[in-house]
């Protein structure tokens, strides 16, 4: 066989074409998804790969996503090998294979061109319910069997025929068969659109000019990542920080990391985090991997479209007893926790190697407050979701305030109004947690306020973390503040606590959330008067905490007084 | 006996497109002037001038004006202080707290028109059911009241929560401040836009409020310079961004409606366009010199939202869906890592393409075009001559990187940007679930139709129409529409547990208002006619479908079956077991326009035909130059060739003809016409 070529315009239409089409298949599956977690809170990821199953193209609603749907067309290839026909679907789930928790179920199809294997698409959806030990989301669990049905590469449908027992197996092993099926069917229908849009292009400009395109395509892509790198000067980093604890214990959970830059190479070695623990923040190396990327891409190339080829000038070490190497019995469910802390670690150490793009750590999960109940009007009701905080301060800014955290992304709050009308609960307040931010001459961004009020009786469950080790500041920036959320009892009792279990609470009771702020970069004494005077106006800093942190007075008439403060350096 | 016209302006920022129709024949012609921005009615008039007989008399004028949307982009609206309930005074800046860059820790949220520097709150609380939780308390008002004599405020903005259930709070207090602050103009939420989710509904009166003083200058400008052709104001209309029009008086009560009114005639075109030659289903695309517009007209109307953004913050109202990317004849070729890439980055007109010496160094799409012989250098319109062998050098020089020669280049320059206007078709058509190739597509602006038939191979697309003065398209468009108004409340219900009497109720009491407003503006009771809209969704979904409910009685089971149905068209399947609820119902009051049948352009003399190599699949080959008005109806253009006139080139490729259809458009096909 002669070896094909593809010129740069073939090449720079086909960049186009696998972005475009992971496009596609995404808006595939959320237009054909039967659960609002797929189709509203984007809790998906699909992506285009090679037959050899490399990355070309994705499209994801979760930037944690980003890089881990690669790795499952690889042990579905080394699970059947030669034994992969056109039509055939698998899916898998298995938390240590693919890096997730249970609840994310990948499908991959193999994709033909007239009898040729010429590529694979992939799936990853959300499915709110895959027969774990409580319904939805878990928050006790200490092995994995507690988590759900588990799934290694497993072939569901052959040459187009769905085998019939495997669906079966899935309907008899979810709480909601029906949505969960008809998810499974959003995600096979991704695959589709991938496998008709890729035999379109490749009938035009034909399969070995295709591969040529991507392969040109892998190496514009790590030219560019190994050019960034180059430029990055030499160094060893090392940071460290603690989790709360792992869910259901009380210990700290140590996670450290160690970021080496070395000609055009990247290297992140994890050794010194902690090794498996009893509770659910345990996490599958492939997601480890797909963190790092995420964080990596915060920093380098951000403004390109991720195709082939990039990531490869990183290489990560993660020691085999490690919560981010998780394997049997350890418990997945919760497994972005240490990750949020994990990019913070990796954006530090790359802030001393690039000061032109520091960034100061964030205030770090997901910090999750849900209310639920069933009654007669409503039937099963379900408020859930992540709550926003503060984000680091910049080399070149503030960090930006009740922003969602790092590995969401186009998650929303829900409005008061809502929130009031269709479930038996008022906001009371929702407002910026003035002082929260870490100081400094930029300012780290404030976490919030949201205080609800339960009009009926009902239950709740609280995952808030990050306060043994708040988003920290830079280069003499001071930290955040850690989160709190206090439970008011309608008999007085009030209880403060990070961390609570799904349990019933009477009508009455006040729940008050505070999350973290974000790092502050830089000296707070260099932050000029009048952004101190902006922000105490504003309500992002107290005129008790102009004075603290800042040295700076501000008078009645909120304005400065240069005389009683301390002067700028 | 004088001619009486019908006369509409598209205002850009660089030229004024200006289509005036004989309302006795109906025949259309357009001018082109160059705008001028201080006073946007100078060019409006020029225009007129050069068209329009002093003595015709013009008995409807509209326009589309993109004041308030350039008050927007260059923060010049007024000075507007917030009013919000306490322990609520950062709603509008903490926003929706999502990422608009997902892989970004460096993005920032867009900056609000109000800071919370100058918002001020007030205790009181209405609950969702309406009941006052607390009242409101006007003394906290006091510290407003002395703010705004202080820092000048020019405007108040009003946002409670719920006062869409209850505007009691909202009203207590604009009155408290009306009485104290005299003259002041005060926007309440509720009037706005009455419809739940606190943080859109602030964002959106905000946005009138900022903008309303600058619309209403613009407005009594225009009719003060316009008055000696249209005394009084007499039949000044403004484009609405919901496709509709209105009168100037209705203009400056609602302004933010104006706000996208500069860029829906190209839809209202495609309407009236689908109407005329018979084909309901269009893709509308508008390239210019930077960006590239596409719209969707399905089933003979325009796609249409109930919501958008502009500048990241978000405005409740009726708009055309309009998708914008940057792609243009000014898109810039560049390179990086050994790749080419083309655009978004645009010469624009200053300095422009290469060709248009004016010290553009970078090859364009235009460049390409040009050296591809797809443009002639001395044709081009305005006094521009094109300088051929610059672009060839810069393309040249381009090409030298990756080894290809500048027609090679210039031909991969425009397969590049044709696959990403392809990709923003695909956008909002297969992404949504539709086929393309359903479709015709029309393809106007200075650059659309030069790269259509291109487009439509790509997207196997069958026909094109390159409508009647495709650089005018917009502003003939804005001809062809109805007076419109949309009101909208929310009704949050299971539909299982709603009233047929109290839904209809809700309706009449919507359409009661839309008749008022018709008729203030003059329309006739027999030219009025309503559109019912329920927006739905299954329960435990957050976003809905809008589905139209027919007027009289409510017929629950049919309209709950219409929106499973609906539901099946969007999404491929559908739950008819499931609970469905209502979260608002909407009407759209509409007032019929009298207006004369479109008649073909009146026939003009044309330009010899002339024969040059133009480049097609990188083979030079020999293609005939025709003037548009050359072209009767029963002739077959076969490609290649290029049609020429004052304001675009059409290109039809080897393997496509065109034709005159009715209307004197012209119709592109790849199958041999018959």
């Amino acid at each position: 066989m002669t070896q094909a070529t593809a010129d740069p315009v073939t090449t720079e239409v086909v960049r186009n074409f696998v972005i475009s089409c992971a496009e596609d298949m995404n808006a595939s599956l959320w237009r054909s998804a039967h659960s609002a977690v797929i189709y509203e809170g984007k809790d998906s990821a699909v992506a285009l790969m090679d037959a050899d199953g490399n990355m070309l193209g994705q499209s994801t609603g979760v930037p944690l996503f980003i890089g881990a749907i690669d790795v499952c067309v690889k042990h579905v290839k080394d699970y059947y090998g030669d034994d992969i026909a056109e039509g055939d679907v698998f899916i898998m789930n298995d938390s240590y294979l693919q890096g997730t928790h249970l609840h994310d179920i990948t499908a991959v199809g193999p994709l033909f061109h007239e009898g040729e294997l010429v590529g694979f698409g992939a799936a990853r959806a959300h499915w709110n319910d895959i027969g774990a030990m409580d319904p939805g989301t878990i928050m006790g669990s200490t092995n994995i069997y507690q988590e759900g049905l588990r799934l290694g590469p497993t072939r569901i449908i052959r040459k187009g025929e769905p085998l019939r027992e495997w669906y079966d197996l899935l309907r008899l092993n979810t709480r909601l068969p029906d949505a969960s099926i008809g998810d499974l069917g959003a995600q096979i229908a991704a695959i589709r659109t991938g496998q008709q849009r890729l035999q379109q292009l490749i009938g035009k400009i034909g399969p070995a000019t295709y591969r040529a395109a991507c392969q040109n395509i892998f190496e514009q892509a790590r030219r560019m990542d190994r050019e960034a790198i180059a430029a990055i000067p030499d160094g060893t980093w090392s940071r460290e920080g603690y989790l709360d604890n792992d869910g259901v214990g009380d210990e700290p959970v140590k996670v450290a990391l160690t970021l080496t830059v070395k000609g055009e190479e990247l290297i992140v070695d994890l050794n010194g985090t902690s090794g498996p623990v009893p509770g659910s923040v345990n996490c599958g190396a492939s997601q480890t991997h797909s963190l790092l990327r995420l964080a990596y891409k915060t920093m380098i190339n951000s403004d390109r479209a991720i195709t082939g080829g990039s990531f490869e000038t990183m290489t990560v070490i993660i020691p085999d007893e490690c919560m981010f190497n998780a394997g049997e019995p350890a418990a997945c469910e919760w497994y972005f926790t240490g990750l949020g802390l994990l990019a913070d670690l990796f954006i530090s150490c790359l802030s001393e190697a690039m000061p032109e793009r520091s960034t100061a750590a964030h205030y770090g999960d997901s910090m999750v407050m849900g209310f639920f109940s069933v009654d007669p009007r409503r039937g099963q009701w379900i408020s859930i979701e992540p709550t926003a905080g503060g984000w680091g301060g910049r080399s070149d800014g503030d960090g930006e305030s009740a922003l969602i955290n790092l590995v969401n992304g186009g998650f929303r709050n829900i409005p008061g109004e809502v929130m009031e009308i269709k479930f038996p609960l008022r906001l009371e307040e929702f407002s910026f947690r003035t002082d929260s931010g870490g100081a400094g001459r930029h300012r780290g961004g404030c976490g919030v306020v949201r205080r609800y009020r339960t009009l009926e009786d009902c239950y709740a469950a609280i995952w808030f973390e990050r306060s043994r080790t708040p988003a920290w500041g830079l280069n003499g920036g001071e930290d955040g503040a850690g989160p709190h959320v206090e439970v008011r009892h309608p008999d007085g009792t009030v209880e403060e606590l990070l961390k609570m279990r799904a349990r019933p609470i009477a009508a009455g009771t006040v729940v008050e959330t505070q999350t973290g702020g974000g790092g502050g970069n830089g000296v707070a004494r260099e932050r000029p008067f009048e952004e101190v005077v902006t922000d105490v106006r504003r309500g992002y800093v107290s005129v008790e905490g102009a004075m603290k942190d800042y040295g700076v007075k501000v008078g009645a008439d909120l304005t400065a007084d240069v005389a009683g403060s301390e002067p700028r350096t | 006996m004088t001619n009486t016209y019908r006369v509409s302006a598209d205002i850009g920022g660089t030229f004024t497109d200006i289509v005036f129709q004989d309302a006795e024949s109906g025949a259309c012609g357009a001018v082109k002037v160059l705008s001028t921005p201080k006073n946007p009615a100078l060019a409006v008039l020029e225009g007129i001038h050069a068209a329009i007989p002093a003595d015709a008399e013009i008995d409807f004028f509209v326009h589309g004006t993109t004041v308030g949307l350039n008050a927007l982009l260059t923060r010049n609206g007024a000075k507007v202080a917030l009013l919000t309930n306490e322990n609520f005074r950062d709603i509008y800046t903490i926003q929706g707290n999502d990422r608009g860059e997902i892989f970004s820790i460096r993005w920032n949220k867009p900056e609000p028109l109000a800071t919370l520097e100058h918002t001020y709150a007030a205790r009181g609380r209405i609950a969702g059911s309406g009941e006052v939780v607390e009242p409101l308390n006007t003394d906290d008002l006091d510290a407003l009241v002395e703010a705004t004599r202080k820092e000048g405020y020019e405007a108040i903005a009003i946002a409670f929560l719920f006062s869409f259930v209850n505007p009691e709070h909202e009203k207590a207090a604009a009155a408290y401040l009306a009485e104290r602050l005299p003259g002041i103009p005060i926007g309440l939420s509720h009037r706005v836009s009455p419809e739940w989710r606190e943080f859109e509904r602030t964002s959106t009166v905000v946005m009138d409020s900022y903008l309303a003083p600058v619309v209403q200058t613009y407005l009594q400008t225009l009719v003060e310079s316009l008055k000696d052709r249209l005394p009084a104001g007499q039949g000044l209309h403004v484009m609405e961004s919901n496709g509709g029009v209105m009168t100037v008086a209705s203009a400056s009560e609602t302004p933010l409606q104006t706000l996208l009114s500069g860029p829906v005639g190209g839809a209202t075109g495609g309407k009236a366009l689908a109407a005329g030659i018979g084909r309901p289903n269009l893709i509308c695309v508008d390239m210019g010199g930077t960006s590239f517009d596409a719209s969707l007209i399905i089933d003979g109307l325009p796609s249409q939202s109930n919501e958008t953004k502009l500048e990241g913050l978000p405005v409740q109202m009726s708009v055309v869906d309009i998708h914008v990317i940057g792609a243009g004849g000014g898109s810039i070729a560049w390179q990086e890592a050994g790749a080419m890439r083309v655009g978004p980055q645009s010469a624009g007109s200053d300095p422009g393409p290469v060709c248009y010496g004016r010290g553009g160094a970078e090859p364009t799409v235009s460049d390409a075009n040009l050296v591809l012989g797809r443009l002639d250098s001395a044709n081009f319109g305005g006094d521009i001559t094109l300088d051929v062998e610059a672009a060839r050098r810069a393309l040249a020089g381009m090409g030298e990187t990756f080894g290809l020669s500048a027609e090679a280049m210039a031909q991969g320059v425009i397969d590049v940007i044709n696959a990403k206007m392809a990709d923003a078709i695909r956008t909002i058509t297969v992404q949504r679930g539709i086929d393309p190739r359903d479709f015709s597509l029309v393809a106007f602006g200075g650059a659309g139709p030069a790269q259509a038939a291109a487009l439509a191979e790509e997207l196997m697309i069958g026909e094109v129409i390159v409508p009647v003065h495709p650089g005018a398209f917009s502003a003939w468009g804005m001809l062809q529409t109805d007076v419109r108004h949309d009101f909208k409340e929310t009704l949050y219900s299971f539909w299982d547990l709603m009233e047929p009497a109290t839904l209809d109720a809700a309706f009449t009491g919507l359409e009661d208002r839309g008749r008022a407003y018709l008729r203030e503006e003059g329309v006739a009771d027999e030219a009025i006619t309503f559109e019912r809209l329920i927006d739905f969704r299954y329960f435990g979904q957050e976003y809905v479908l809008s589905i139209p409910v027919p007027g009289g009685a409510v017929d629950m089971d049919a309209v709950r079956k219409s929106f499973d149905e609906a539901y099946l068209r969007q999404y491929g399947h559908n739950s008819p077991e499931n609970r469905v609820e209502m979260a608002n119902i909407r009407v759209a009051a509409v007032g019929r326009l009298p207006r004369p049948d479109n008649a073909p352009p009146a026939a003009e003399p044309a330009k010899p035909a002339r024969e040059r190599k133009v480049v097609f699949g990188g083979e030079a080959m020999s293609t005939a130059i025709l003037d548009r008005n050359a072209i009767s109806a029963g002739d077959e253009v076969a490609g290649p060739a290029i049609i020429e006139e004052s304001t675009a080139t059409t290109l039809i490729p080897p393997g496509w003809q065109a034709r005159l259809i009715d209307g004197g458009h012209l119709s592109l096909t790849r199958e041999p016409a018959s």
